[in-house]
């Protein structure tokens, strides 16, 4: 059997994290290795640009557009890549509908895979031990943090992101927003109502 | 085969902590890590699953204690270290640069993000199994090639019954390629698991768990 032994080189560095990053970072560029403006691009793409504005206003049309809902869940990939939310963490992407016997939740146990393209980057509890280890063993209680208390008359799936497809819930949409225009309905899209740790609500005004 | 990553399952007696969830990066130091080990990830030297094998394989001790980025940071090193890029802090001594090494310049981003990095392969061996049909996972969950290995085959659901609910073409195999083996491309499927078959207490007679299994993680069932 083969051997494969990473050697821990990270050792050689600074423990403290800030200090560990500056001396790599030092070395990189003396190397020529890294363009600084490529980092601020990469940068302002997953803080101002990818969020979960994407995978809201996908949600919201297919509330409005029984058409668009029908395809997005049969020919996800061609759907995404046509609005250009395809890309890196979000190549194959598999969308899961709520339904009133069924509720999806997503996790990924192994590290945190999370659909970069339509949710952004993950929040901190998603990529803590405590949801990776719990969310598949006891995924009720774990809603129950989130303030979630789901009936005993929905089941519960689970999706354990252990590939490279990546998850999306599609909400139900609540009866008091039926009616409303596709615009108006992509504020009450939260982020966690399409991991499945929340449900959509009416946006708040400031 | 259990290692310190492979966490579903596991007894954790924390509450999730729900506040301040929303701050992509606690720190300016986070931003390089991320920025960084996203931009080296273009080099060509490495794949997604060798930089996820190299974070799995800190000590684990530090895997433990490290957060989300810390943990990015020192598996970027790892990289590098092993790549010939960097020895040390001061890198004394050390002019090794590889021609191979591919430098991500700014006009290329955002075609590159966009572009990101497909699994999927075609596929050039009949699939073995059937939608609906009844799966049992290896006993076995190590790499079958390379001592504590790479494997995306999560400790839970070994020896386990389910139910293949979704089949999604083939698609790179982590375990060889987190080890420069090729890329394999197998058949990937998703199966369903019964709650009540996973653990000693569940939830509710019908919750199930769904996960990701390539062909060779996969046995007819007996």
């Amino acid at each position: 059997m083969k051997k494969d032994n990473l050697k821990q080189f990270y050792k050689e560095f600074p423990s403290n994290p800030e200090a560990r990053v500056k001396a790599l970072k030092s070395i990189l560029e003396k190397k020529g290795l890294i363009d600084q403006k490529a980092l601020d691009e990469i940068l302002d793409t997953y803080q101002n640009k990818v969020g979960p504005l994407n995978g809201a206003k996908i949600v919201a049309k297919a509330w409005t557009n029984k058409t668009f809902k029908a395809d997005l869940i049969q020919n996800t990939d061609k759907v995404l890549k046509d609005m250009d939310l395809n890309g890196r963490q979000g190549e194959h992407v598999v969308v899961v509908e709520n339904t009133e016997a069924i509720h999806n939740l997503i996790v990924c146990t192994l590290c945190s895979c999370y659909p970069w393209p339509l949710l952004g980057l993950p929040p901190s509890w998603y990529k803590s031990d405590a949801y990776r280890s719990r969310a598949v063993r006891e995924p009720r209680a774990v809603l129950s943090d989130f303030n979630v208390d789901l009936p005993m008359s929905k089941r519960v799936k689970v999706w354990d992101s252990t590939s490279e497809i990546r998850y999306l819930v599609l909400p139900q949409q609540p009866e008091s927003s039926k009616g409303l225009r596709e615009n108006e309905l992509v504020s009450w899209v939260t982020r966690d109502s399409m991991i499945g740790t929340g449900f959509p609500k009416p946006p708040t005004v400031e | 085969m259990s290692k310190v990553h492979d966490m579903g399952g596991r007894f954790d007696p924390k509450r999730i902590d729900i506040t301040s969830s929303d701050l992509k990066f606690k720190a300016d130091w986070e931003k390089d890590v991320f920025t960084i080990t996203l931009a080296l990830g273009f080099s060509g030297l490495w794949n997604l699953d060798r930089s996820r094998y190299a974070r799995e394989s800190l000590q684990p001790k530090d895997y433990l204690q490290f957060s989300y980025f810390e943990k990015w940071l020192a598996g970027l090193i790892n990289l590098l270290g092993e790549n010939g890029i960097i020895t040390d802090e001061r890198d004394i001594g050390n002019n090794a640069k590889k021609s191979s090494f591919r430098v991500l310049e700014a006009k290329n981003v955002k075609k590159l993000l966009l572009m990101g990095g497909p699994s999927k392969r075609d596929s050039t061996t009949e699939k073995k199994f059937n939608l609906g049909e009844t799966v049992s996972v290896r006993t076995d969950n190590s790499n079958t090639r390379v001592e504590r290995g790479h494997t995306r085959l999560p400790n839970y659901v070994k020896g386990m019954t389910g139910k293949v609910i979704a089949y999604h073409g083939s698609h790179v195999l982590p375990d060889a390629n987190a080890h420069f083996l090729g890329e394999s491309p197998q058949a990937l499927y998703s199966v369903e698991f019964k709650s009540q078959e996973l653990w000693d207490k569940c939830e509710h007679v019908e919750d199930t768990v769904i996960v990701d299994l390539w062909e060779s993680y996969l046995e007819k069932c007996k």
